[in-house]
């Protein structure tokens, strides 16, 4: 190459070369001493250069057209280097005449086409200095690029919306003490409105700028500096989505930090991020998209490139808190929260797969499908394990006062929030071992629940229902005496049957299963007055060993006791308090009046203690929780 | 649903494999034979990493992107051994005896520890690629026949912008504060007499890894609890422990060493090895060479271990070399050494572009990995502590 440049004359020289040639021939012309053969080459050889010469001399005028034009358009781009204005803030004016000069340098590179470098002299040099002007352009483009999205974007802040508070406040301590019916009453509405905004698109950057920045793009692609104005593109958006997170509060918080949070914190923290999942998936990334293709729709793969390269970080570390709470301790309370979480990645799902459909997005979509079946086996382990939790759950002394067991409000109370999760639950127990003795589907009744209970959320929700009930006969036998024993069960599984029936539990447990735990505890009570009142009533019965006097006092004697014992138990429920009562009195109260009746002119009133109406009035202060004793205020 | 489908049972796989372990068996203590076929295993590895066999030599260079795939597969390799080892066939109650209560759950908080680090080395991986990134831009530029000013001065503002993001991953912590400060709004109207130009964001590591996360502390943490069993104690499974262990430190570290990552000062020491151990002698000849290079890398200020990097590192610092004093239409012979060395670039990021994203599948694949085995073996202690709670 530098050897030709050295032979290969100049452009002006060539022309003076081909002239003298020319002037060279007419004098051979002219001369008499040729043959005719070498006139005709002569002729010939002059037509050629005559030709020769049209087509510099045209090249000659284009090249100096065309350097005319590179020279135009080189001022317009040096001028503006040493402008410490942007182009695009100065006016549309401006960026439009910036625009033409590139167009121009690359109609110039264009025109000199194949000639370009391999050629020489005037036509390389102005390749050179139109390869050199788009240099810069291009350099100074990218900077426009960026500058114009940092300037323009956008930033919503969107409320934050507490989404599926339903498991409010359900919290788990060993003792199962700390839950109170009211805590968990804030059934919340489900996200019907939530859902709704879906599909809702964001200008994450001045809709007015767009056009400028796809003509960037264009001219960037135009002159084969893609790759560069992907680049900054990616690099200004990726941050802009990191910062928006920052806005968002998201935390970045390695898995080793989420494992030693508080479950409190770390509740709170779901919640947040299921939110933030909802906004960044559905609202910010879709309006990404949706920028990416209006201004890289046209470039192909490079579309999809730049939207995972924005993304993909921001993704794996939302997804990474995800993997943070599967790899944590399954405890029951966290079951809401693995619903939570699965339920919404879930419903993302889809959105995601479209996000990333490309190939390279194949690892984001991995990823997330990776976390939400983990969470789903999360939440399914959590849930198995609750129910083992429930049948070992093991006392060492009896409840006192026979009252609700804290265990089984906590797990009523933990049950009646799960039909929210229904569906959910469903997909994720269908394939579990179902134990067939609680697969107690009703056909009996005209309604159409049959569905609900036979589903296998119900079989697993009467599972736990029945070890729960298995686990209070344990609890129960730790009372020495059978009466308590009764009351024990009757008051819990009168609770269990009452949250059935009062929450959308009863669709899934069937009224087959609410008639059989009905009859439960009405037996237990006619199995208490029995063991409790049989024998006080029997003080009254004439034995043909005892006198009227003496059967007074025995009877006197164990009513105190019974009184004594039983004012301290306790039926919380008023309704059952006052069934009991009124069974009891049943047994008790004809039985007493029939004795007195019979007897009352036989005995002197100074033997008997009791008239019908105190005894009533007694049997009314049975099971209210607080000891009281007969010895001394009430005798007469 | 896609991707619920539930995985193959590992431990069903791992029974076939414990099955024809125990066919070979000679030894009349299947245990112990497993012990040391396990540490045989582990030391077999580790040697072939230390000096790989001749016809793949050249390409498994050490740090290189191959070698550090086939220290991924040691790592996988060995765990899944080591979990036979571990919970295969025994008896749950085992695990919960002194000292293994004290040695399984150090383990797990080392697993866990590990996760952390497979995050950071896979958002490491992709700083590594957007070099590559910045080296095809340099590539396809310096690749133009003949060259001109544009074209190199194009491939210079891209390698300029490689050097640029490596270091700022590199001095990641320095760097963040005054970094990504930097706001355009300098060079926009409000101070128009601003000659500076704007400054360009680089992806960063702290885009997943939490502010005050410190790679070499958690290298650190892992491995400050580590201890051989003593000769007196029953051994058992206070080996496999330890030396599963091992090997998950150094691989961490490793990784860690080679890969962009967050805060890595104090890399160079690494943890002691009793040399008596059958594959401590290629383990430690290991450390001691990437401990080497470490202190090559501090000294000269370069940025990773990663021999591909350091490379392109090279070939940049010399392209830009080249760049700057570049004259159209350059001399001849400099041209055909810069068309040597852009080939060579060119090479490496073809390389890159090979073996990265498969890299990065497989230290997602450790992460699972790791994930799954801690899970295994946290319910096999809970199975243990029901079996040994006194029924009430």
């Amino acid at each position: 190459m530098c050897n030709c440049q050295t032979i290969m004359p100049s452009y002006e020289a060539e022309q003076h070369i081909i002239a003298a040639t020319q002037h060279i021939l007419k004098a051979l012309g002219a001369s008499k001493n040729l043959s005719d053969e070498f006139k005709r080459v002569l002729t010939e050889l002059d037509s050629h250069l005559s030709t020769m010469t049209i087509i510099t001399e045209t090249e000659g005028g284009r090249f100096s057209e065309i350097e005319e034009q590179l020279k135009h358009a080189e001022r317009k781009i040096i001028r503006w280097e040493s402008d410490p204005c942007l182009i695009w803030d100065s006016g549309p004016m401006e960026a439009t005449e910036y625009l033409q000069a590139v167009n121009e340098i690359l109609i110039v590179i264009e025109s000199l086409g194949g000639l370009s470098l391999s050629e020489n002299g005037k036509p390389k040099e102005i390749a050179l200095r139109a390869q050199n002007a788009l240099q810069r352009a291009m350099s100074r483009l990218e900077e426009e690029l960026c500058h114009i999205l940092f300037q323009h974007k956008q930033y919503f802040k969107p409320q934050y919306v507490l989404l599926h508070s339903r498991a409010e406040g359900v919290f788990y301590d060993e003792s199962f003490a700390s839950v109170e019916d009211e805590i968990v009453d804030e059934t919340s509405q489900r996200d019907g409105e939530d859902r709704e905004s879906a599909e809702c698109y964001l200008d994450l950057v001045d809709p007015c700028v767009i056009p400028n920045i796809k003509s960037i793009a264009n001219v960037m692609s135009a002159s084969n500096y893609i790759q560069e104005f992907c680049e900054a593109f990616i690099d200004i958006q990726r941050e802009a989505l990191y910062e928006y997170l920052s806005v968002l509060e998201m935390e970045k918080l390695s898995i080793e930090d989420v494992l030693k949070l508080e479950w409190d914190c770390l509740s709170r923290k779901i919640k947040k991020w299921i939110w933030i999942m909802k906004v960044i998936i559905s609202v910010y990334l879709a309006s990404e998209k949706r920028l990416c293709d209006q201004i890289l729709g046209d470039f192909g793969s490079f579309n999809s490139f730049c939207f995972i390269e924005i993304s993909k970080d921001s993704v794996l570390c939302l997804l990474n808190f995800g993997q943070a709470i599967t790899t944590g301790p399954q405890k029951p309370e966290k079951l809401f929260r693995l619903l939570d979480m699965y339920e919404i990645m879930a419903d993302l799902h889809l959105e995601m797969d479209s996000l990333f459909s490309e190939d390279n997005g194949s690892f984001i979509r991995i990823e997330y499908h990776k976390l939400l079946s983990g969470l789903g086996a999360s939440a399914r382990e959590t849930f198995m394990r609750f129910g083992n939790a429930i049948a070992s759950d093991a006392s060492i002394r009896p409840f006192p006062g026979g009252g609700i067991h804290p265990l089984v409000k906590y797990v009523m109370n933990y049950m009646r929030l799960l039909p929210d999760y229904c569906d959910t639950f469903n997909l994720l127990l269908k394939d579990q071992d179902i134990d067939e003795s609680n697969a107690v589907v009703e056909i009996d009744n005209g309604q159409d629940f049959s569905s609900s209970t036979s589903c296998p959320m119900a079989y697993h929700l009467r599972s736990i229902a029945s070890s729960l009930e298995s686990n209070l006969i344990d609890k129960s036998k730790l009372y020495k005496d059978d009466s308590l024993q009764y009351i024990f069960l009757m008051n819990n599984i009168h609770y269990m049957v009452k949250k059935v029936k009062d929450s959308d539990l009863r669709l899934f447990f069937g009224d087959e299963w609410i008639r059989k735990h009905i009859g439960k505890f009405q037996q237990h009570a006619t199995s208490y007055v029995r063991a409790t009142w049989s024998s006080v009533v029997s003080m009254l019965r004439d034995d043909g060993n005892t006198n009227l006097k003496e059967r007074y006092r025995r009877f006197s004697i164990a009513f105190e006791e019974v009184y004594k014992n039983q004012t301290r138990w306790c039926i919380p429920d008023l309704q059952l308090r006052e069934d009991l009562q009124i069974s009891t009195s049943q047994k008790v109260i004809p039985a007493y009046r029939n004795f007195v009746g019979i007897n009352n002119r036989n005995v002197s009133d100074k033997h008997v203690k009791y008239t019908t109406d105190d005894l009533e009035e007694l049997l009314l202060d049975l099971f209210v929780g607080s000891p009281r004793s007969l010895h001394n205020s009430r005798r007469r | 649903m896609p991707g619920t489908e539930p995985q193959p049972s590992f431990l069903g796989r791992i029974s076939i494999r414990r099955n024809q372990v125990s066919a070979m068996d000679v030894n009349h203590d299947p245990e112990l034979e497993e012990l040391e076929l396990f540490q045989k295993h582990v030391a077999d590895r580790f040697t072939d990493l230390l000096s790989p066999q001749e016809e793949v030599a050249s390409t498994e260079t050490l740090l290189s992107i191959s070698w550090l795939r086939k220290l991924v597969d040691v790592f996988l390799c060995c765990e899944a051994e080591f979990k036979a080892v571990l919970i295969m066939g025994r008896d749950p109650s085992q695990i919960c005896k002194p000292p293994l209560d004290r040695l399984i759950p150090e383990l797990l908080d080392r697993a866990v520890k590990a996760l952390d680090i497979c995050n950071a080395v896979s958002s490491g991986i992709d700083s590594v690629r957007q070099y590559q990134k910045f080296a095809e831009i340099a590539v396809s530029a310096l690749e133009q026949k003949p060259m001109d000013d544009g074209q190199v001065k194009r491939a210079r503002k891209a390698l300029n912008s490689l050097l640029t993001a490596m270091k700022v991953d590199d001095k990641e912590k320095d760097f963040k504060g005054a970094e990504r400060t930097w706001s355009f709004g300098r060079r926009g109207n409000t101070n128009p007499f601003h000659k500076e130009r704007a400054a360009r964001y680089f992806r960063s590591l702290s885009m997943i890894i939490a502010k005050n996360w410190s790679a070499s502390k958690q290298i650190q943490a892992m491995s400050s609890n580590l201890v051989p069993p003593r000769g007196g104690e029953p051994t058992g499974l206070a080996l496999p422990v330890y030396v599963m262990s091992s090997v998950m430190v150094f691989v961490m570290w490793a990784l860690v060493a080679a890969l962009p990552c967050q805060e890595r000062s104090g890399l160079a020491t690494h943890f002691p090895i009793p040399r008596q151990l059958t594959w401590a002698h290629s383990m430690i000849g290991l450390q001691e060479r990437i401990g080497e290079e470490w202190k090559k890398k501090e000294k000269k200020g370069s940025v990773g271990l990663l021999e591909e990097m350091q490379r392109m590192e090279k070939l940049a610092l010399n392209l830009i070399e080249f760049a700057d004093g570049f004259q159209f239409p350059g001399e001849t012979e400099k041209m055909e050494e810069v068309a040597a060395q852009v080939a060579e670039l060119a090479e490496i990021f073809r390389k890159m572009g090979e073996g990265l994203v498969p890299l990065q599948a497989q230290i997602r694949e450790v992460f699972h990995r790791i994930v799954r085995s801690r899970t295994e073996v946290l319910e096999v202690l809970d199975h243990a502590a029901k079996i040994s709670q006194p029924t009430t």
